[in-house]
């Protein structure tokens, strides 16, 4: 068996083995983050069938929870080391070309550190560990942000900094309360040791908890940074922020109200704060006109999309979200990353800027339609299975209450397909005004191939990819055992 | 012990009204390091809370050295191993915070955020 | 408007803390509480040998955990060097101190140093370890800075130190996920005599790594941040 604890310590290490050699190897870092990432995905796709068959419980330290600290990895914790491993590569792939400069070994330095902190919140078997690594997610993020060193940058870096702050104030209340009403932090020890709390504590632990999370997976009203930092960071980073770092938080609440509060009352709640998110990210996307800002609020209607899916509290509802998960982490991937390089070329964020660059850069924007297609959910593309299962599942879930979601969801798709065709119109104008562009670099297009192959292929291997999303989904609607980490 | 000022109500007040004081800078004020000081006051009153969930009335530190001390004498040593990493954290926080904000201070020349354009609070 | 929003939230939120959570309740023995840390307590000086739990709780039951500190502050002071680059336009006077300042803190220097040392290397035996220890490391430096502005050091040095002592804290994990206990950080060393300053295993190299990574941590974010100016 690989130990599932080299998933963090490989790109901890590598991160600091960098900045050991950066000064020897200049500009050569960016190999040594690449073999790292690969490692990475070895690992993470070699665990995948061994989890299947029961999750594994890695003891660090030789102590035994819940006095140590321990990983747990289920479906959930390998499924999403796999996406987070391959949508690293990829897109350190297309940073190789897109990120220049004397510093760049600090770029992969915090690239590989973020990724650290991915693979640690979703594996931890920790509350306290999961906040350590939370924040070292998040203030690789902060700098990330403001890499660039503009004043926007800087401007969204502090933004998210200061809210990011606010949140990780609210989790550790949550902890501090958690530590002294249970006396435990390990989160398998203190699903059972929960329900012993009187129900106003719990609440209080929950809300703080969620608040908290809340910041980082941009659930509304808790949103307010994300399309500042999304729109500011380098398009490399704005893919990875989009892509997974705030589908991790999501999937944290997520996992901490099913199996560890076992809180399911208060999930109508957040199917209500989903369909808002929904709403306010699509309307606040349709009056954008800086490319960038579109995508991400876009990327604020799909997390609110994901978290209706995920509190349906049905098997069906999650397995939908999973799937929403995987197509919005390739299809928004692509999108950033070829809108990356039509700023480098053009100059410009404005899309109206961009009158016909389909003929200049066919490729790029060739992708960029298949971002779109899946994003909206046009079969036969992933997007399009993923948004059916969601509605069948809400509609599942049944009564005038989710009806009404669900015609909210469809408004919200409705939105999103009006800005994004509205996009797609200026690319593939016939009178151009844009002169002297030249199509992206190959290795960038080469990763946002790889990436589109998810979302072309995906139905191929609809069967496996629901098998693996089923079994997430019934990791997710039981409530962690204590027997399961021994 | 059972007065107004028992420990308890003491470290409640306290770390209560400093996360709540903080909080309250936070979202009121509007330069950027006095948003800074709110967030140190706040993280200062979580870590209160955090290490007074260790506190066993009456007991010392939990160190074997002197002889004769029992573990039923010494206070529970997890919330002080915890709040020694939020304390780091929060001052990696609000150094990168204090970077970050002199960069944008050269780029903008103020600190207000009302007066930086993209910050809409 | 957006004062009153808040003033009302905050105050929503005291009245919780205050009355529905009804406070944090201290027990008055610790018979009257149940904990993992109560747990750690009775265990600690045999399997740790160390005499301080809280160090072993810090650096052996929860090393993950610091090791994700160091991380933190790796990335603080990286962050601030990013930021930070290309703000450094050479003043054109330099601002040293007088004399008796600057000789006085290069008096000091080694006190603080040599202070710093003991507090490390005793962090499993008193209160204190590599993040206090290291800190102190750091002060030194920082007087130094403060009062001569002329005063360089170099950065690739503090980057490859900082580096090194991450590569070794993880070293020091792997060898224990490689020996018997197949277990990330476990302790493959003898446990030695009990408090004494060799002894708990691999705690005091771990703190000792800790500190150099905090004291170099530290002194290039004062050192940026100075030279910013």
């Amino acid at each position: 068996m690989v130990n599932p604890i080299l998933l963090i310590i490989i790109p901890l290490g590598t991160a600091f083995l960098i900045s050991t050699l950066a000064s020897a190897l200049k500009n050569t870092t960016k190999y040594l983050a690449l073999l790292a990432l690969l490692a990475n995905v070895w690992i993470s796709i070699s665990l995948l069938p061994e989890v299947l068959q029961r999750p594994i419980n890695v003891i660090i330290a030789g102590v035994k929870p819940p006095v140590g600290i321990n990983l747990f990895v289920g479906p959930l914790g390998a499924v999403f080391s796999v996406i987070i491993s391959i949508a690293g590569v990829l897109i350190l792939l297309y940073s190789f070309k897109y990120i220049e400069g004397e510093q760049q070994h600090k770029y992969y330095t915090l690239f590989l550190l973020l990724i650290t902190g991915s693979h640690g919140m979703i594996l931890t078997g920790d509350v306290f560990n999961l906040f350590v690594f939370f924040e070292i997610l998040a203030i690789s993020s902060y700098i990330l942000v403001g890499y660039a060193g503009d004043k926007n940058g800087f401007e969204a870096a502090v933004k998210y900094l200061i809210l990011g702050s606010i949140g990780s104030i609210f989790i550790l209340v949550a902890i501090a309360l958690i530590y002294e009403g249970t006396g435990t932090l390990n989160m398998a020890d203190l699903a059972g040791k929960f329900s012993t709390l009187d129900p106003a504590r719990r609440l209080m632990i929950l809300v703080f908890f969620i608040t908290g999370m809340g910041v980082e997976a941009a659930v509304f009203p808790l949103n307010s940074w994300l399309p500042d930092a999304h729109s500011s960071a380098p398009s490399s980073i704005s893919a990875v922020l989009s892509g997974f770092v705030i589908e991790i938080a999501l999937v944290v609440i997520i996992k901490f109200v099913y199996t560890i509060f076992a809180m399911t009352e208060v999930l109508g709640f957040l199917a209500v704060a989903g369909v808002i998110t929904l709403l306010v990210g699509e309307f606040a996307a349709f009056r954008q006109s800086n490319i960038k800002r579109v995508l991400a609020y876009s990327s604020i209607g799909q997390i609110g999309l994901i978290l209706f899916a995920m509190s349906l509290n049905s098997k069906a509802g999650i397995n939908a979200g999973m799937m929403q998960i995987i197509n919005h982490t390739a299809s928004k991937s692509i999108l950033f990353l070829t809108a990356g390089y039509m700023i480098v070329k053009t100059g410009s964020y404005q899309f109206s800027d961009y009158r016909g660059i389909a003929k200049k850069m066919p490729v790029s924007s060739f992708f960029f339609v298949l971002g779109v297609l899946s994003l909206l959910g046009v079969p036969p593309f992933f997007g399009f299975f993923s948004k059916l299962n969601i509605i069948i599942a809400a509609l599942h879930a049944g009564g005038a209450f989710y009806i009404t979601m669900v015609f909210l969801v469809l408004l919200g798709t409705i939105i999103e397909s009006i800005y994004f065709l509205k996009i797609l119109q200026v690319f593939y104008a016939r009178d151009t005004a844009i002169l002297d562009v030249k199509e992206a670099p190959f290795l960038p297009l080469l990763s946002i191939a790889l990436f589109s192959l998810v979302i072309l292929l995906g139905f191929l291997f609809l069967p496996q990819i629901t098998s693996y999303t089923g079994n997430i989904a019934s990791e997710l609607v039981t409530k962690l055992q204590m027997a399961q980490v021994f | 012990m059972n007065g107004i000022l028992s420990v308890s109500t003491v470290l409640n007040t306290a770390s209560a009204g400093l996360i709540v004081l903080g909080l309250y800078i936070v979202f009121t004020q509007k330069n950027l390091i006095k948003m800074v000081i709110g967030l140190d006051l706040a993280d200062t009153g979580v870590n209160v809370l955090l290490v007074s969930t260790g506190y066993i009335k009456g007991n010392t530190a939990p160190i074997f050295s002197k002889a004769g001390l029992q573990v039923s004498q010494m206070v529970d040593p997890v919330p002080q191993a915890l709040v020694l990493t939020s304390i780091v954290i929060g001052f990696g926080v609000s150094a990168l915070a204090l970077a970050l904000i002199i960069r944008l201070y050269q780029k903008t020349g103020t600190l207000d955020t009302s007066k930086i354009r993209g910050l809409k609070w | 408007m957006r004062k009153f929003i808040s003033i009302l939230l905050l105050a929503g939120f005291v009245f919780y803390f205050a009355t529905l959570a009804g406070g944090l309740m201290i027990p008055s023995s610790s018979a009257d509480r149940k904990s993992v840390g109560l747990e750690i307590l009775s265990r600690a000086k045999g399997e740790t040998g160390a005499a301080n739990a809280v160090t072993s709780v810090v650096v052996l039951y929860r090393g993950f955990d610091t090791l994700g500190e160091v991380t933190v502050l790796f990335l603080a002071a990286l962050g601030i060097s990013v930021f930070m680059k290309g703000t450094g336009e050479k003043r054109k006077t330099v601002l040293d101190q007088s004399f008796i300042l600057k000789t006085g803190s290069r008096l000091l220097f080694p006190l603080m140093f040599l202070f710093g040392i003991y507090i490390i290397a005793h962090g499993h035996l008193t209160p204190g370890g590599g993040f206090p220890g290291g800190v102190i490391i750091a002060t030194g430096f920082f007087v130094i800075l403060l009062t001569s502005e002329s005063v360089h050091f170099n950065k690739t040095v503090m980057s490859v130190l900082e580096g090194l002592a991450g590569l070794s804290f993880i070293g020091l994990g792997v060898v224990g996920l490689l020996g018997p206990g197949n277990s990330f950080l476990q302790n493959f060393l003898p446990l030695g005599k009990f408090d004494t300053v060799f002894s708990a295993g691999i705690i005091p190299l771990i703190y000792a790594v800790v500190g150099i990574k905090v004291g170099a941590e530290l002194s290039s974010v004062v050192y940026a941040m100075k030279e910013s100016k």
